[in-house]
């Protein structure tokens, strides 16, 4: 499932997963580690939503 | 069969042998949340059923309404006429204003149908294509009493009405009297409105002279409108008295829950006198209105009806329970009137009013209720409060009641995080003395002492506050005070205050992420357990992520259409809403998240609240002007050195000094701009507010406790002044030749598809303000109402800054 962040509206979709913070592809957002932040406002993961 | 309704299977006449012809209500998504909820689900099927429940329980004919936000009306009228045409025995009425969905349904319906409705609110354009349909199609229309000047209130008014429709329909028109439904409408006695204490009287007095006056026509009223804002259980016995009344009167046809119509014998003749007193205001005296009387009878006569009992009526300290919980203010002042002569009015803020804004604290906790509900909820309590008051013996509970005092930091203007907090708190039955926005340490020494207050709050919104927040601890250590500190605001972490604030200060420091944090550890200060916030055990080191390449400095500089700065003022209000950022607004500013609901669930909530919503907030800003865009904004020569930028303004030379990352890759905002002593490069900046007058509406909805629309309406300003940096740096990419391809929308502006980037000062690329002298003194942005408070934030609070940077590799990045 992809989740969207509240603050600024970046989507993650764990198909791409976030090639800028080396989390590779396929990673679902719930494996994320603990200090990944959104990569464009750096909320944090408890302000990103399901999307779908 | 002269003015008779048919459905396929029989024909209905509208004047009954025994009146009143009884027509069903609840196929209306504005009425029925079930029926909303399968028309919303496209149950078809659902809708039907609702129709043929109400058959079942004696509606004669059913009024079939689907007009709703978000909903094709007319795709979903015509679909649904023809569903019931097939299978109702009863007759068929069209509820809508919209002639071309009315006539797409009358070419569907095999019978003779009802138009509801007709009337002259808009002098009589409307009224001109449904008559005509009606006579083409051959259909009864009802008529209802309203004019350019709104509702007809007196009988007088009304009759006045139906002689004015009657005459345009009958003689202008071609229509028969028999196929015309006069309804004269009624507004609710319920209210203790004192403008509405004859309102049954005027509405039966109508009925009866228009029976009078004009026998061929049948008459038709929406009978429960008459005791709006009672209990549901009041209501059924009212509402059933009424309309026997009515058709004494004269009432042909009524507009009713079927299920709801009580027969005359089922009600005691001490209930029917009760609510005749009302209906016919007798005996009233400024101190005893029939309304008083007939709340105290039925709050003494609960449960006494088995027909109660079998509709499932709840007591009250469970009805105000819910309501609370349910954000539902409809009858409340009613209801705590019941609830008054059961208990003492503090009595009932302690033991049912403090433990169900309790729940409503624990339901946000597990994510089962979003913000702006809970905010609707704490104006029910607020309300609630504000009425028991007057029942309170003065300061009856200051004395025990746990005082917080609440300041957002030195240089911070931001206080809607401040002033949720003290609205959960104060509605969770805590003293708050909220001190307001740039407060000095010193003040806040001085006002804790002043109020002896229990508990200290600090907001915040900047990295800057969060500095200040730290650099005041040991203050407040030396002054010495002791009661705990709660920390809360955007830049704050868990981390930063274990690390950095609880050192400085020897009582707990506590770390507060929202609103309901601050009210659990004050709750954990009552009981004596509250500790300061620590760090997690292992501290995993944030990433800061940016581009990783180095950056190439051999890239071409655009020309621009001028040098130095403009102002500009033409902006159309209305097209900022098409650069918003709605994702951010909705769940983000607004607080409607998607969270633990269903993707149905959400959609759901999209379109019967939240789109409604920003709907009717953006026609109000338009409408009243709420918006003045204004940007001043430049393109200067500049080359970097070093950490800093070097930019030429009128023949003047401004320094930018930029901080650079620790970590790598290192960035600097600098290092994209050419470097060294020949180098000539090219900068933007711009400053841009949407004025004062949002700002003016915020701080009166919050003061007049409208907390809902106080979140809502900021939030949305908030946005707006976003959407306007948007829109303007996309006008000034154009200006640097490189416009957005067509189709470019919200994603694209999160994900920076354009490019180069903009960079706020006072955000993660540049954290600190100090950056802010040299822009104000090129731009001069007081020239559109922008200046600088002594700690160079600015006001209007909507309002932001940028540097533009037009370098292809320069993207969002933190220090």
């Amino acid at each position: 499932m992809r989740y969207i962040c509240t603050c600024c509206g970046y989507i993650y979709d764990p198909e791409k997963g976030d090639p800028l913070n080396e989390i590779a592809a396929g990673t679902p957002f719930e494996d994320l580690p603990d200090a990944w932040v959104c990569p464009l406002c750096y909320a944090e993961q408890d302000s990103f939503d399901p999307l779908d | 069969m002269i003015g008779d309704l048919a459905s396929l299977y029989q024909a209905i006449e509208l004047k009954q042998e025994i009146p009143p012809l009884l027509i069903g209500e609840r196929a209306n998504p504005n009425g029925s949340r079930k029926f909303r909820d399968l028309l919303l689900a496209d149950d078809f099927d659902g809708c039907l059923q609702v129709g043929l429940e109400q058959e079942s329980r004696g509606a004669q004919v059913i009024d079939l309404c689907v007009a709703y936000a978000g909903r094709d009306e007319k795709s979903d009228l015509p679909r649904l006429v023809e569903k019931f045409a097939g299978s109702l025995k009863a007759g068929l009425m069209i509820d809508s204003t919209d002639p071309d969905c009315i006539e797409a349904s009358l070419k569907l319906y095999p019978g003779r149908c009802v138009i509801n409705s007709i009337n002259l609110e808009d002098g009589g354009a409307n009224l001109d294509r449904i008559c005509r349909l009606a006579r083409r199609y051959g259909a009864a229309v009802v008529a209802l009493t309203i004019d350019e000047s709104g509702m007809a209130m007196t009988a007088a008014d009304k009759v006045e009405l139906v002689e004015r429709i009657y005459h345009l329909a009958v003689d202008q028109y071609g229509l028969r009297p028999q196929d015309l439904l006069f309804d004269p409408l009624t507004f609710t006695i319920g209210s203790g409105d004192t403008t509405l204490f004859d309102a049954g009287i005027q509405t039966l007095e109508a009925i009866r002279e228009i029976k009078r006056r004009w026998p061929d026509v049948a008459t038709l009223l929406g009978v429960s409108n008459i005791s709006f804002g009672l209990q549901p259980a009041v209501r059924k016995i009212i509402n059933s008295v009424f309309l026997h009344e009515a058709v004494e009167a004269g009432l042909d046809a009524a507009i009713v829950d079927a299920a709801k119509v009580m027969p005359l014998a089922q009600i005691s003749a001490e209930d029917r006198n009760v609510c005749l007193d009302l209906i016919y205001d007798r005996e009233r005296s400024e101190e005893d209105t029939p309304l008083m009387r007939l709340m105290a009878y039925f709050s003494d006569h609960q449960g006494e009806s088995e027909e109660e009992a079998e509709h499932g009526s709840v007591p009250a300290e469970e009805e105000i329970r819910r309501k609370l919980v349910r954000g539902d203010r409809d009858g409340l002042e009613d209801l705590l009137t019941i609830l008054l002569q059961r208990y003492p009015a503090l009595e009932i803020v302690n033991r049912l009013l403090v433990p169900a804004m309790r729940e409503v604290g624990d339901l946000f906790g597990r994510g089962e209720l979003l913000l702006p509900f809970v905010l609707q909820s704490a104006e029910v309590m607020k309300r609630s409060v504000a009425f028991l008051e007057e029942f309170m013996e003065q300061d009856a509970e200051s004395g025990k009641q746990t005082r917080i005092l609440l300041a957002t930091v030195q240089g911070d203007v931001h206080d809607i995080g401040k002033n949720l907090v003290d609205i959960i708190l104060t509605n969770n039955g805590y003293k708050v003395y909220n001190i307001g926005i740039k407060v000095p340490a010193e003040t806040i020494i001085a006002k804790a002492r002043e109020h002896e207050v229990d508990v200290i709050g600090l907001s915040g919104l900047l990295v800057k506050s969060a500095i200040i927040m730290q650099q005041s601890m040991p203050q407040y250590q030396e002054a010495g005070l002791t009661m705990p500190i709660l920390l809360g605001g955007a830049a704050l972490t868990r981390s930063f205050v274990a690390e950095s604030c609880v050192p400085g200060y020897t009582s707990p420091v506590v770390y507060c992420a929202d609103a309901f944090a601050g009210l659990k550890a004050i709750r954990e200060y009552e009981q004596g357990c509250l500790a300061s916030t620590r760090t997690a055990a292992a501290v995993p080191v944030r990433n800061r992520p940016g581009p990783k390449e180095a950056i190439d400095s051999s890239h071409d500089v655009p020309s621009v259409p001028f040098w130095g700065r403009r102002v500009v003022r033409d902006i159309d209000p209305e097209q900022l809403f098409s650069y918003l950022n709605r994702q951010a607004l909705i769940r983000g500013r607004w607080g409607y998240r998607r969270a633990k609901l269903s993707k149905e669930e959400y959609a759901r909530l999209l379109s019967e609240t939240v789109d409604p919503l920003y709907a009717r907030l953006k026609q109000r800003l338009l409408d009243e002007h709420l918006l003045q865009p204004q940007v001043v904004y430049g393109y200067f020569p500049c080359r970097s050195e070093a950490d800093s930028l070097l930019v030429n303004a009128d023949s003047e030379l401004f320094r930018f000094d930029f901080p650079r990352q620790v970590l790598a890759p290192n960035l600097c905002i600098a290092d994209y701009f050419k470097g060294g002593e020949s180098a000539q490069d090219l900068v933007g900046f711009f400053v841009v507010t949407i004025g004062e007058q949002l700002a003016e509406l915020t701080a009166e909805l919050f003061r007049d406790d409208q907390y809902h629309d106080y979140l809502m309406v900021h939030g949305l300003g908030v946005e707006l002044t976003d959407a306007l940096a948007e829109y303007w740096h996309q006008q000034m990419r154009a200006e640097m030749g490189f416009p957005d391809p067509q189709g470019q929308g919200e994603l694209e502006y999160v994900t920076q598809e354009y490019r180069g980037s903009r960079y706020g000062f006072g955000y993660p690329a540049c954290p600190d303000l100090e950056a802010h002298r040299p822009l104000f003194a090129m731009l001069r942005p007081e020239e559109i109402g922008v200046s600088l408070t002594e700690t160079l934030e600015m006001v209007p609070e909507m309002s932001t800054s940028a540097i533009v940077a037009h370098h292809p590799q320069a993207k969002y990045f933190a220090i």
